[in-house]
């Protein structure tokens, strides 16, 4: 019990390191950015209107003051790191001044729902019928699953998610192609409301499963490839011990231990958003909030998504590592 | 294995049963417990709205403006149409009447109108202008503070109905910072903010309305708005046109541009901002329903706005006129035109847009001029203007596009420009000869020997169209022997703009109101007193960093005379051939907006055959659409 507390010890240790040098990475890369979040401000600003030019100075110093760019770098820094230590992010320099905290929080639950939701179904759904299609290799059913499996897996996901949009949105428009609810429904906890909110995930879920899926069902069909040659399973099978459990015990739990380091992972990035998803069916999120706070050259919101998505990767690899010596024995004993 | 097999029958039955169960009805885009007879939707082009529920627009950059809160519920002392407008391009809103200046242009009297009402009851008065000036000029954090504490030395409101602004020194425009061009200084109710402790962190939630509607509900996340009709809309500014059509309005977010064609061919979506050229197009050819600016080619609305290759004037390359012209020479601006709006483009040789009344009051009286316009190229003088090539332009898109094409020469210079310069490839030569340029080898060379190059700033996949002008023009200096390469800052080209780390790029520093004769709204920034030092940022609009004595002549001038005033135009004019000779910048078309109408369930929308209004859903002056929708059946 004494080996795996230092065992801990060292990988918290391990996750601490991980996390302070990601964030100032993170740090370091939003500052070298070539875009000055007051320029961008000012641009926003001025497009349209009528601003007379030795105005724009005036401007330009205000938000240089209200942006807290003012102070030497270190000062910023040390500033910076203040205010990450008491989980205060600042305000957002392009929805000012609104806390960036305020709109994580608004954004992180629709990621959250929709990323944990579809990463757990494809997990599940992959690794069961590539367990299924390794172990029972004569199936024409699970054949062509495998198929399908292959056929989809190289599809590019924006075509994908561009495919069930006509499909669904056009041609047959029975689903919502966009937002996270119907309009004009309040935010509650009424059927109305939550039945809203699954039809409108069904799309994104969608595309994001179907895409997941196939990757998983690859690998844990070789997974259980490689495992069935091992001599504990023609043991097994010898011995004449039922095919079911064989399955279960002997094949699956030990192929599935990689699978749930990958999940691990998948779930930590799901803090990163999902890009491409969140903008071509209009759905609310941390992708689309981080890509517009890039091009605003908005530090603080940037810096913000990026440490909760190192907190969320490193947590889960950390979760998988304390988890592993009681999963598995081969891990404990070396 | 027959486990498995029901399983996966069960999984497939189960899916289709979740579609099924979801009716196409309440499947979609529409907002819920509303009719949709009495709703128009309308895309709001800033897409999601990060600060939702922030509608303090007087705050800089806090969140949205185009959600419907200048269109709907704002109001200011005055409008300005790009188009004909309702009753003239001149609309005296919350002001009774046009701004009075005294001689100088020191002091400005504005007479309001009375019987205007805040949609909480309260009654607007001179003394919601005087905070709004005020509150503003306090507070740095506030989106016009800066204009306001520069040219306000006081504000006074002897009665209810007059106020006195008393300036810092002559500014003969000063009241189009209260007059809507897109948007402007807004109103704001004194009766809320007096109550409010710090303004800047004040979000204005709910918004307190002084337009027409009423915020009724909104998307915490930021994908829609909806407005209501006041019940007293009778009490605003704009009830001096009637009732307006719609009782509701929704401003949302549709997403990509693929989406946007899918939600308005579903009738879904009545007003898309606007697409690219292709979308258009499709929509044209499968909805029955959709107009456009235009009712055939080239359907879109040309924005006051000027596109243009805008040159560093003081990189050392581009000081010299001869270089610029010589560059423009080298174009062929239907190339171009077909490149960037596959032909839907209304081009322009000189730096004033094709749209509202600038054809009727400078490119047309100036044709002649052009015509007779010559340069010398060191070994000869040419004459570089076509007054045919918006014709050509037409006559090459018309076997394609068949009927759609205009055969009245009035139209055909209404939809696609008039002339522009000839390619000249030999007057290119002679130019950068005399420039002390020279060509070895199929390659030009500067006049200390570097290869001659010269990067295309554009913005990428964030502007398509003016990418897709810029590689053409590239290709075209490519294969006059020029090292040209397209650069694409993507989201830094503000940025890059404003501290002039750029050789050229492609965007516009020529935006006017349209509607108005007047270039003051652009061309006073043009004066050499605001060009930056290089290296030091640029305030806008004057991004080419061009300085001249006899601009600043004009501009000089141009301030001494009102508004309003004839001179205005002569002096405007005098611009134009000035910039002609100097070729700051090779101006290339207008911003032709494709914004799309459904008239499936709404008819009356502007159009160039009926050009009320500008119909660009994102204007402030949108407003007044509303007046004049009426329900399709």
């Amino acid at each position: 019990m004494s080996g795996y507390v230092g065992y801990v010890g060292r990988r918290l240790a391990q996750f601490l390191l991980v996390v302070f040098i990601g964030i100032n990475i993170a740090y370091v890369v939003t500052h070298a950015s070539p875009i000055d979040p007051v320029e961008q401000s000012i641009s926003a600003v001025t497009s349209f209107g009528n601003t007379a030019p030795d105005a724009i100075e005036q401007m330009r110093k205000s938000l240089r003051e209200l942006y807290g760019l003012s102070g030497t770098p270190v000062e910023q820094y040390l500033a910076f790191w203040k205010r990450i230590l008491s989980a205060d992010f600042g305000p957002s320099m392009s929805a000012f001044p609104t806390p960036v905290g305020t709109l994580i929080g608004r954004a992180l639950p629709w990621t959250a729902g929709l990323l944990t939701v579809s990463t757990l179904v494809a997990w599940l759904l992959g690794n069961l019928l590539g367990g299924l299609a390794g172990y029972y290799r004569r199936s024409r059913s699970l054949k062509l699953m495998g198929v399908i499996a292959m056929g989809l897996h190289p599809i590019p996901y924006y075509i994908l998610a561009m495919l069930l949009l006509i499909v669904f949105g056009f041609i047959w428009p029975v689903l919502p192609i966009t937002g996270g609810a119907t309009m004009n429904l309040p935010q509650s906890l009424t059927a109305d409301y939550l039945g809203s909110v699954l039809q409108h995930a069904i799309l994104p879920a969608l595309s994001l499963i179907l895409i997941g899926v196939g990757s998983w069902f690859l690998g844990m069909r070789s997974l259980v490839a490689n495992v069935l040659a091992e001599d504990y399973v023609v043991y097994a099978e010898l011995a004449g011990v039922k095919s079911s459990r064989i399955l279960t015990s002997y094949v699956m739990r030990n192929a599935l231990v990689p699978q749930v380091t990958g999940l691990a992972m998948s779930l930590g990035g799901i803090f990163n958003g999902a890009v491409i998803t969140e903008k071509v069916f209009g759905y609310p999120g941390l992708g689309s909030l981080l890509v517009d706070a890039v091009y605003a050259g908005d530090y603080g919101l940037v810096l913000g998504v990026t440490t909760i998505s190192i907190l969320g990767v490193s947590v889960g690899v950390l979760a998988i590592d304390l988890l592993y010596p009681l999963l598995d024995p081969r891990v404990k004993v070396s | 294995m027959r486990c498995i097999s029901a399983l996966l029958l069960a999984a497939s039955v189960l899916g289709s049963l979740l579609f099924a169960s979801v009716a196409p009805s309440q499947a979609q885009g529409i907002p819920q417990n509303i009719p949709r007879k009495d709703l128009l939707i309308l895309e709001n082009p800033e897409g999601t709205v990060k600060n939702a529920g922030w509608f303090n627009i007087w705050v800089i950059n806090a969140s949205s403006q185009s959600n419907g809160l200048q269109q709907a519920a704002l109001d200011t002392l005055w409008y300005i149409d790009p188009e004909s407008g309702l009753d003239g391009v001149w609309d005296n809103s919350l002001a009774a009447d046009k701004p009075q200046y005294n001689a100088d242009f020191t002091e400005m009297t504005v007479k309001l109108r009375s019987g205007i009402f805040w949609s909480d009851g309260v009654e607007f008065t001179a003394d919601d202008v005087v905070a709004t000036v005020t509150t503003q000029i306090k507070y740095p954090a506030m989106r016009f503070s800066a204009v306001l504490a520069s040219n306000v030395a006081s504000v006074e409101a002897p009665d209810a109905r007059t106020v006195v602004f008393k300036l810092k020194k002559p500014n003969s425009r000063f009241h189009t910072n209260f007059t809507v061009r897109w948007g402007a200084v807004w109103i704001l109710p004194k009766h809320v903010f007096d109550k409010v402790e710090d303004p800047v962190k004040f979000d204005f939630n709910k918004p307190v309305s002084l337009g027409a509607y009423v915020l009724h509900s909104y998307d915490p996340d930021g994908k829609w708005y909806i407005w209501q009709l006041r019940d007293d809309w009778q009490r605003t500014t704009l009830a001096r046109f009637g009732k307006p059509g719609p009782k509701y309005l929704a401003y949302v977010d549709p997403g990509p541009p693929e989406k946007r064609v899918i939600a308005q061919l579903n009738h879904e979506l009545d007003v898309i901002h606007d697409i690219a050229p292709e979308g258009m197009f499709a929509l044209a050819k499968q909805s029955k329903t959709t107009r456009a600016w235009f009712k055939g080619f080239p359907y879109g609305h040309p924005d006051p706005t000027l596109p243009a290759v805008i040159f560093n004037t003081q990189n050392e390359n581009f000081k010299n006129p001869d270089v610029r012209w010589a560059l423009a020479l080298l174009i062929d601006i239907k190339a171009v035109a077909m490149a960037a709006y596959r032909g839907a483009a209304t081009i322009s040789a000189i730096g004033v847009p094709p749209t509202g009344t600038h054809p009727a009051t400078y490119h047309a009286p100036m044709e002649d001029w052009l015509k007779a316009f010559e340069i010398d190229t060191g070994k000869r003088k040419i004459k570089p203007y076509d007054p045919t090539i918006g014709k050509q332009i037409a006559d090459m898109l018309r076997p394609s596009m068949g009927e759609q094409i205009p055969t009245d020469p009035a139209d055909v210079a209404k939809a696609f420009g008039r002339g522009w310069w000839k390619t000249d490839p030999q007057a290119a030569q002679e130019l950068l000869e005399k420039a002390g340029f020279s060509k070895r080898g199929g390659a030009w060379f500067t006049p200390d020997g570097k290869p001659f190059s010269v990067r295309v700033m554009v913005e990428g996949d964030l502007r398509p169209v003016m990418t897709r002008a810029g590689t053409m023009i590239v290709q075209l200096w490519k294969q006059a022997g020029i090292d040209a390469k397209i650069d694409v800052a993507q989201g830094t080209l503000p940025t890059r703009r404003a501290a002039g780390d750029f050789d050229t790029f492609i965007g516009w520093s020529v935006e006017t109101l349209g509607g108005h004769q007047d270039l003051s709204y652009f061309l006073d920034s043009w004066h050499s007193q605001f060009v930056a030092e290089p290296g030091k940022p640029q305030p806008l609009r004057n991004w080419q960093r061009w300085s001249n004595p006899a601009l600043d002549k004009i501009i000089e001038q141009i301030r001494t005379v009102g508004f309003d005033d004839p001179k205005s135009i002569e002096l405007g004019k005098d611009y134009v051939k000035l910039a002609v000779k100097e070729m700051p910048t090779i101006p290339l078309m207008a911003y032709n907006v494709f914004t799309a109408m459904d008239q499936t369930y709404w008819t009356g929308f502007p159009t160039a055959e009926n050009p009320y209004t500008n119909p660009v859903p994102n204007w402030g002056n949108s407003r007044y659409m509303f007046v004049r929708l009426k329900p399709a059946n």
